[in-house]
């Protein structure tokens, strides 16, 4: 059998892109449907999403990541082409113990950009080197 | 009526309408009106109205569809209203099969008549030019998705309207013909209806009266369009859908929440806790999921207590019925492939209309549920309202989500699964996802929905790529295992543990057995009683990580299987699987259990760091606290599995045995100690019928407490009870009835402020004579205790301790003092007069005739001893010293005794002679009652 969680995954993003497209908000029944795919993490995701925790880097050579402003203070930075994030969750739940499809951090990414809710922000390319290289400290 | 269904779910077949819990509503709904057989024949007729009444909102779509919206939802609050509407607008003369919840309402039914009525009609004329319109739309609109209630047979209303809409009417609709929540089970009790909140307090007031009596409803419904409506536009707009919103949800859950307060986990509170921006997503899915826990709770109390009626439920509507197919594992998620069933009395007809493919579901658990579920292949599942049903581009069957109220009606595995612990056997897992399978979104999206094939392929071949292998899950930690918990508490994953310790426990007896036990004859404490409870086979088991669990296996037939366990696993790496958790248990509780544990800490290397268990045992020092927890498991012989061979763990700590006076001499307050000690006296409970099932007393030596010091600070023997937790094997028994003294070891006793016990966990083995050398034990066939040495009596003996005595005779206690005959042969004193020779005796027990039978004598005399001056000293004598006393030489004979005066035996001394010290007393005056015993072997 194909693997489900994904794609309903994926269909619940596209959803809630839509219907926040056209209405401006989300309905109970979507948050539902998310707590229910995504346990505990789609409450923490929301509450950043609230916060607007979660920005778009834009370097002048086109690159991009997302920086997510934690509940901690901690900021995370996830990629565009791939599920990863550095948070100890995303290692252990989702890496380690296969039980998470994602952490809250790329959940609020991919809630934040259904909503068109990321902060946009410029940074040189050298900045983002130093974001995206494993021992620069951003 | 029954018409109006039929053809709603034809038409859903039509148009492959993936709207599931909507078809369902249906066949729910059917189930009820298909008993009538005499309507088939009408459905034809009936098929317009059906769907003219279908059509209900598409009249109210003229005006701005929030309003179409909550009439539609109103109709569902009170489903006997929508059926006693239906046939009415149908102005069909056919008899209705009212279902039972409908009886109530016939008061209301006038107001509703003309109300539906009026709706009904212009929906005919509507209808027609609107229907082949709507089928395309529903087509091609995949992805709405839907929220059932138990009574809301109008949610496909919803869907056709909302694609009508789409066409029609543009962005508007989506949001509001999702925003169907749901709770609305509760149509029918609706009576103790408590106020949410005081924003929520009219539109609440106003969803009760409407929900609990018909009556209300028309003005309701309207009432409810009219406050929203004005906010429609704009930025109000947002606030008055959520309010209208959280005023039916609360209006459709309510009822069940008194209930819930008392249920709330701590976890709830903890969430309650937290601060999240006011009016923002995460403070209402906050609320919203507060909700759904309550209800959730409420409802698996609800149907818990009343399964009876489960097969009745499925004839509600919204009651998904759905036979499992297979079971994966997704993340922490079960997705079950199900065949959807339709109920009975739905006709033949249509199911040969449809392809297999779709009756097809599949049905997302989460992992609670899927605890309780446990879903198998084969089984029938029940899945009450509300869930959601999601369909996916690229999938053919759509899913199922949020069914948290999900219940088995019938177990394919039913035999075995109520008597005993089978293995579990787990859901096959899927790999984990692809991490490069991000999800589209953005501004794709547009672009993507139109190469919708494209990406269809692409994912199933990621899906391909990331295998349909079952994952070998193993891993090295107890605590990560146990934390992944699976269905119904198993634990999923294979553990590498070490086997600590093999003990074993009584069983708590059965009733039965129990009773059974004392109707048998007490036996002749000569004959070696068998073990009479069963016992159940344990192991304390280590992973690398530091972390213990006591895993309870199977019941032992026979007491030295134990030793055999003993051989194959203690001391070995073994995989632990196929167990499950039956408590997790902490120090303050179980403290004995800690003693062992903390005798097996810290551990041989240094314990891995949690949740990194890959990793290698971290360099620096100290390894901390022993545990202050363990978990308890279950399960069977096949769940501990040797993996190295013979190969002892480099983590086993075998029980070191130590001397006696090490273990008295002891600092501890409490520890647990294995030695190997002579048994010199036995004492077992009377009252008890088997040895083995009461306290047990043991006074021991070795030859480190019978060496002769210069100040000792322990007595030369020590005495130990054996703690009815702790099982006595058959040969142990049997060593212990018979009189001669006996080596024993004992393994992982406790020693508490000095007194030694022997309870749970503790094992005592017979060492045999040949002094084989136990490979668990070590080699230590000490050599055994020569020339026995006991402490002279003085003040500080302790009861149940053996001492010397000697002493002079003050007093003999006549009362007590008399003689019987015996059998010299068994010993037995049930003797009957022989009829035949009217001077011999008759054994009872072996049936022998006696000639001249022994004579039993028992005299307590009152001795004082010069080391103990004020102390009164009461002993029972042996017959052996009463005879020397008597001065009887070879023996009683007949009614010899009675000539003997107590003057005899004043002042006469005695002893030295070991004894047995049964009490102590120091008040009111120091007293002690004492019993001469044979020492039998040293």
């Amino acid at each position: 059998m194909r693997s489900l969680l994904p794609a309903v995954a994926e269909q619940l993003f596209q959803d809630i892109q839509k219907t926040y497209q056209e209405t401006s908000q989300i309905p109970d029944d979507l948050l539902i449907a998310l707590k229910f795919v995504f346990g505990s993490c789609a409450l923490q995701a929301l509450d950043l999403v609230d916060q607007r925790s979660v920005t778009c880097l834009t370097s002048p050579s086109g690159r991009k990541a997302f920086q997510v402003m934690g509940g901690s203070g901690h900021l995370y930075t996830c990629f565009l082409s791939c599920h990863y994030c550095p948070c100890p969750a995303f290692a252990y739940s989702v890496l380690r113990r296969n039980q998470d499809l994602l952490c809250k951090h790329i959940l609020a990414v991919y809630l934040c950009q259904a909503m068109a809710a990321t902060q946009q922000e410029s940074v040189s390319d050298q900045q983002m080197s130093t974001l995206l290289s494993p021992t620069g400290t951003p | 009526m029954s018409s109006r269904k039929r053809k709603r779910c034809s038409k859903e077949e039509d148009v492959k309408r993936v709207f599931c819990p909507d078809a369902d509503d249906h066949r729910g709904l059917q189930q009820n009106v298909g008993r009538e057989t005499s309507l088939l024949s009408s459905s034809r007729s009936w098929a317009k109205c059906g769907d003219s009444f279908l059509g209900t909102p598409v009249i109210k779509n003229l005006q701005p569809s929030r309003r179409k919206l909550s009439v539609v939802r109103r109709l569902t609050q009170s489903p006997a209203l929508v059926q006693s509407s239906a046939p009415r607008c149908n102005e069909d003369p056919v008899h209705i099969a009212w279902s039972s919840t409908d009886t109530e309402q016939s008061d209301d039914e006038n107001q509703q008549e003309k109300r539906s009525k009026a709706v009904s009609q212009q929906q005919q004329h509507r209808w027609p030019q609107r229907r082949g319109k709507a089928t395309a739309p529903i087509q091609s609109y995949s992805r709405a998705l839907s929220m059932l209630t138990a009574d809301k047979d109008n949610l496909p209303v919803i869907d056709t309207d909302s694609d009508l809409d789409e066409s029609e009417e543009g962005a508007e609709k989506e949001s509001e013909q999702q925003i169907s929540d749901c709770e609305s089970k509760s149509a029918d009790d609706p009576k103790d209806f408590p106020v949410e909140s005081t924003t929520d307090k009219e539109l609440e007031i106003t969803g009760y009266v409407s929900d609990g009596e018909d009556i209300g409803s028309t003005l309701t419904s309207s009432k409810l369009d009219s406050e929203i409506f004005p906010l429609q536009n704009g930025e109000g707009s947002k606030r008055s859908v959520s309010d209208w919103l959280k005023s039916a949800q609360a209006m459709l859950q309510t009822p069940q929440k008194p209930t819930d307060r008392q249920s709330k986990t701590p976890d709830d509170s903890a969430k309650k806790k937290r601060k999240f921006k006011s009016g923002g997503l995460a403070e209402r899915l906050n609320r919203l999921q507060c909700r759904q826990r309550s209800a959730i709770s409420f409802w698996r109390h609800k149907s818990i207590s009343d399964t009876p009626a489960a097969t009745s439920t499925t004839d509600r509507p919204g009651v998904l019925v759905l036979e499992v197919l297979d079971v994966h594992e997704e993340c922490s998620m079960q997705l079950a492939r199900c065949e959807h069933w339709r109920p009975p009395g739905d006709g033949d007809r249509r199911n040969k209309s449809v392809p297999g493919e779709g009756r097809r579901m599949l049905v997302l658990f989460n992992k609670e549920t899927a605890a309780q579920l446990s879903p198998a292949p084969g089984d029938v599942i029940h899945i009450y309202p509300p869930w959601q049903s999601l369909s996916i581009e690229g999938f053919s069957s759509s899913v199922i989500l949020n069914t948290h109220f999900s219940q088995k009606a019938y177990s394919a595995s039913k035999p075995a699964s109520n008597s005993l612990p089978r293995a579990w056997v787990p859901a096959k897992r899927h790999a984990p996802y692809h991490l490069a399978q991000t999800f589209g979104l953005s501004n794709e999206c547009r672009t993507k929905c139109d190469g919708g094939a494209k990406q269809v392929a692409a994912s199933d071949a990621l899906c391909s790529a990331g295998g349909s292998g079952v994952l070998v899950r193993r891993c090295a930690s107890l605590l990560e295992a146990i934390e992944g918990l699976g269905q119904a508490g198993s634990v999923e994953q294979d553990v590498d543990v070490v086997v600590q310790r093999v003990y074993s426990i009584p069983l708590a007896d059965a009733s039965p057995t129990s009773l059974l036990k004392h109707r048998v004859p007490l036996r002749s404490s000569l004959a070696p009683p068998a073990e009479k409870g069963k016992t159940r086979l344990c192991v304390l088991v280590q992973d690398g990580c530091g972390i213990f669990s006591v895993v309870q296996l199977q019941p032992l037939t026979c007491g030295d299987e134990l030793h055999r366990f003993c051989q194959m696993w203690q001391g070995r790496t073994c995989v632990l699987k196929g167990v499950k958790v039956v408590q997790r248990v902490t120090r303050e509780r179980h403290s004995r259990l800690f003693s062992l544990i903390d005798s097996l800490w810290p551990p041989t290397l240094p314990p891995k760091e949690h949740g990194n268990s890959l990793s290698v045992p971290k360099e620096s020092g100290a390894p901390g606290q022993a545990p202050s927890f363990c978990y308890l498991l279950s399960g069977q012989q096949s769940s501990l599995e040797p993996t190295e061979g013979p190969i002892m763990s480099p983590l086993y700590l075998p029980p070191r045995n130590r001397s006696l006076r090490d273990v008295l001499q002891s600092e501890e307050k409490t520890c647990r100690c294995s030695f190997v000690a002579t048994v010199l006296y036995k004492r077992m409970q009377l009252q008890s019928p088997d040895i083995g099932q009461g306290e047990v007393r043991l006074v021991l030596t070795d030859p480190s407490l019978q060496e002769e010091l210069p100040e000792r600070l322990c007595g030369q023997t020590v005495a130990l009870c054996v703690n009815t937790s702790c099982v006595l094997t058959s040969s142990v028994l049997e060593a212990l009835s018979s009189p001669a003294a006996c080596q024993m070891s004992f393994r992982d006793a406790i020693q508490e402020n000095g007194v030694l016990l022997c309870a749970e966990q503790s094992v005592i083995e017979v060492r045999s004579a040949e002094g084989g050398v136990d490979p668990l034990a070590g080699p230590l066939p000490e050599p055994q205790v020569k020339t026995l040495r006991l402490d002279s009596l003085s003040l500080e003996t302790t009861p149940n301790s053996l001492c010397t005595l000697t002493g002079v005779i003050v007093g003999v206690d006549e009362n007590t003092a008399y003689s019987w005959p015996a059998c010299n042969l068994c010993g037995s004193d049930h003797l009957e007069l022989s009829e035949e020779t009217p001077l011999n005796f008759l054994c009872v027990s072996c049936k022998s005739v006696l000639d001249k039978p022994d004579t039993k004598v028992q005299l307590e005399v009152f001795l004082s001893s010069s080391a103990l001056s004020n102390c009164t000293l009461k002993v029972k004598l042996q017959q052996k010293t009463i005879l020397t006393l008597l001065n009887a030489g070879g023996g009683l004979e007949g009614d010899e005794l009675q000539g003997y005066d107590v003057e005899s035996v004043l002042g006469k001394e005695v002893g030295p002679i070991p004894v047995y010290v049964r009490v102590v007393a120091r008040k009111p005056a120091f007293w002690m009652g004492l019993e001469e015993i044979c020492l039998g072997g040293c």
